[in-house]
């Protein structure tokens, strides 16, 4: 066991400090040790970097660290990223000092039967596959590190907003996957993790391809040509966009989008290519069904996930529903078409708006989204919603007296909070919110008998219906085709209430 | 999905009593729970054993890792070498998935052979047949001063020589052949390609000579 001390390349007289045990962790491209107090690595790039890797590295660590943290809001993105502070330089061999990740990414307790895996990394390759939360396998995850289908729409909306941000400044991450993502499901957090691979397109050729499951057709279909050819497809804005996609759908549905029962080719390579790449289709494309997992073939282990009969795309709700369709249908192909990032995090946002708790305490997800029908039933245990269901649909005002739906309702459950981003139109939930925007205005409780919204913040809250106004501290009856002014000022809303399930 | 078939055909011949018999168990426990902490493993790769001292037989049929139990090894006899290559080329007909237009297939096995003696059967025989196996890697190691590096020559390229068959020796090569299932099993997820040479695998441990 050695302390060594290394040099930071960007600034003179700087000095990092490593534990050598021979063993460092070994990853895809380089070997990482821990600093004696542990709050950093320092990860060695095995093979010699060349000038623009260099570049690229300070970059990083120097222009793009700055204009990310040390800005208004820069916190914000500490915990979003686990991003290179420095760049140090021994025997020719590069390395990146980075801060070591929040404890939450450490599994607490791993494999419910054993030990084997406590304190590791929360890799979200755990977390995508259906058989870790299988109770009949062997190797399933604890049920306290599995959270609830909830966490992980607060999940992807963190690495959402971790890409957004990139697309923002202009770079592309270019290699989103399993092991670069890590999730932790019980803080309902995520980490984007080795950034230095960033690329800034025209500047810095990208150097690997990605990772399979996540890597956009057209670069798979194009890898065959020369990378100064103009038809390769590299890695861009638009394949994280691709790779995004794909993540979300496997962390709400734990299963690949594309991975289906298509067979293109008899040699296993060939056929792999084929169906990420050039072939690639959706499985759950509601008119090309040749892609469909097979019936007869789905591994019991990986149940009801694998089955899309059971459990269809759609259960994710209307918005995510029109978001997938543009991400693997048209968009497949078309990179133009995908989704950006910000799409995705205002539909997972949006779609927790229609999320209600499922009545059955044993349920695994312990909440779905509302199916819009007049008898809701929760998708996966398949319990029927209890007792009538109020849903406020949200609109705005078009011009005096004409107001317009918002495409954005709001289900009602008991102890649901009302936000200032429902009341008005202006104020929009994303990572700018301050800590004062986060406090709820208002809640829904069932009282004697009847839902109601207890105003606590509202200052000019009316019942448009019957021509009351509704002062903090008091409350609102929901029936059916009551109208309720939220807000009189610039932006406010008006809210339709509907009663379902009756 | 795809597996990734792993075969370890381990000798258990009468030169393996005590202490190398001993290890090799040992290794191959250690192999399991080292797999166990990679969820790429557990995903894709599949682990059977066949061991060959007078005859050979599979000791544990083609198990994904977490149902993976490891039984009884007794080590007697001699070394049917030829008789193991055959049983292997057996069990790959009958495991391992062809992709066929209804279904899609398993990757190519890998392949691991340890031996710490000289062939006792027509063991030329056995290698013809298993000439006729797609595999996607097969590793031969020598294990101790005693074991026949020419014949593992002519079943592959990739020979690993043990220079001992003590405990410490044996288990830095399960540590190295754990590493290597785990990076194939890694890579088939990272970038849908199987690994087909040497040189693609995690650099084996000191200890190890690789025979060229």
């Amino acid at each position: 066991m050695i302390t060594k001390t290394v040099f930071s390349i960007i600034t003179n007289g700087r000095t990092y400090q490593y534990i050598d045990n021979g063993e460092p962790m070994r990853g895809g491209m380089k070997d990482v040790y821990f600093s004696p107090d542990r709050s950093y690595v320092v990860a060695f790039y095995r093979d010699v970097q060349d000038h623009n890797s260099r570049e690229r590295l300070i970059k990083i660590a120097t222009q793009y660290y700055d204009s990310f943290f040390k800005r208004e809001g820069g916190e914000y993105y500490k915990d979003l990223y686990s991003w290179p502070i420095d760049v140090v330089e021994q025997n020719r061999k590069l390395g990146i000092v980075v801060p070591t990740y929040n404890r939450n990414f450490f599994f607490q307790k791993g494999y419910a039967a054993n030990d084997l895996i406590r304190g590791k990394e929360k890799e979200g390759k755990w977390f995508a596959s259906p058989k870790f939360r299988n109770k009949q396998f062997p190797l399933r995850l604890d049920d306290t590190e599995l959270g609830n289908w909830l966490s992980y729409f607060q999940i992807c909306v963190n690495i959402s907003r971790g890409v957004k941000r990139l697309h923002a400044a202009g770079l592309a991450h270019s290699d989103l996957s399993y092991k670069n993502v890590l999730v932790d499901p019980v803080t309902k957090t995520a980490a984007i993790i080795d950034i230095d691979g960033l690329v800034v397109p025209g500047l810095f050729p990208p150097d690997v391809i990605g990772t399979a499951d996540f890597i956009a057709p057209e670069v798979l279909a194009t890898k065959h040509l020369d990378i100064k050819d103009p038809n390769r497809k590299l890695p861009s804005r638009l394949t994280d966009l691709h790779a995004l996609a794909v993540m979300i759908y496997m962390y709400l549905l734990y299963r690949h989008p594309l991975k289906g029962g298509k067979i293109h080719d008899l040699d296993t390579e060939k056929d792999d290519l084929l169906a990420m790449g050039e072939k690639a289709l959706f499985i759950e494309h509601p008119t090309d069904t040749s892609n469909r997992p097979k019936q007869n073939q789905l591994n019991p282990k990986e149940l009801p996930w694998t089955d899309v009969t059971k459990i269809p795309y759609t259960v994710t709700g209307p918005y995510l529903k029109a978001l997938f369709e543009k991400a693997f249908i048209e968009g497949l192909h078309q990179p133009m078409q995908r989704p950006i990032a910000n799409e995705w995090e205002e539909a997972l946002l949006k779609t927790t708006d229609l999320i209600q708790p499922c009545s059955n305490p044993g349920c695994q997800q312990k909440w779905y989204v509302f199916d819009n029908s007049t008898r809701p039933r929760c998708p996966f245990c398949g319990t029927p919603h209890q007792g009538t269901l109020p849903v406020l649909d949200l609109y705005y005002q078009f011009k005096e007296g004409v107001w317009r739906p918002e495409d954005h309702r709001l289900m009602v459950y008991n102890n649901q909070y009302l936000f200032g981003w429902h009341v008005n139109r202006n104020l929009i939930r994303n990572e700018k919110l301050t800590p004062e925007q986060k406090v709820p205005v208002g809640y829904f409780t069932f009282h004697q008998g009847n839902w109601v919204l207890v105003n606590q913040k509202l200052d000019s809250l009316k019942d448009v219906t019957e021509d009351k106004e509704i002062p903090p501290g008091e409350m609102v009856a929901l029936t059916d085709g009551k109208k309720l002014l939220l807000s009189r000022g610039e932006g406010g809303r008006i809210v339709v209430v509907t009663i379902a399930n009756k | 999905m795809r597996r990734l078939p792993v075969y370890l055909v381990l000798d258990t011949s009468g030169s393996m009593v005590g202490e190398p018999i001993e290890a090799v168990k040992n290794g191959v426990q250690l192999m399991i729970s080292s797999l166990r902490q990679n969820p790429q493993a557990i995903e894709t790769a599949f682990i059977s054993i066949i061991t060959f001292d007078s005859m050979a037989r599979q000791l544990v049929p083609l198990t994904e890792l977490a149902a993976f139990q490891m039984t009884e090894i007794k080590a007697s006899g001699t070394t049917a070498l030829g008789d193991a290559l055959k049983v292997l080329s057996r069990c790959i007909d009958t495991e391992v998935a062809k992709t066929t237009p209804e279904q899609k297939g398993d990757w190519k096995p890998m392949v691991f052979i340890m031996t710490d003696g000289i062939p006792t059967d027509n063991w030329e025989a056995g290698l013809a047949e298993y000439r006729q196996r797609k595999t996607a890697l097969t590793v031969a190691c020598a294990a101790g001063a005693k074991a026949d590096t020419a014949s593992l020559k002519k079943i592959t390229d990739t020979v690993v020589q043990l220079d001992t068959t003590d405990a410490a020796t044996i288990s830095r090569f399960f540590t190295w052949v754990s590493a290597s299932i785990s990076a194939t099993s890694t890579k088939i997820e990272s970038s849908g390609k199987e690994v087909t040479g040497w040189e693609e695998l995690p650099p084996p441990p000191a200890e190890l000579n690789i025979v060229v």
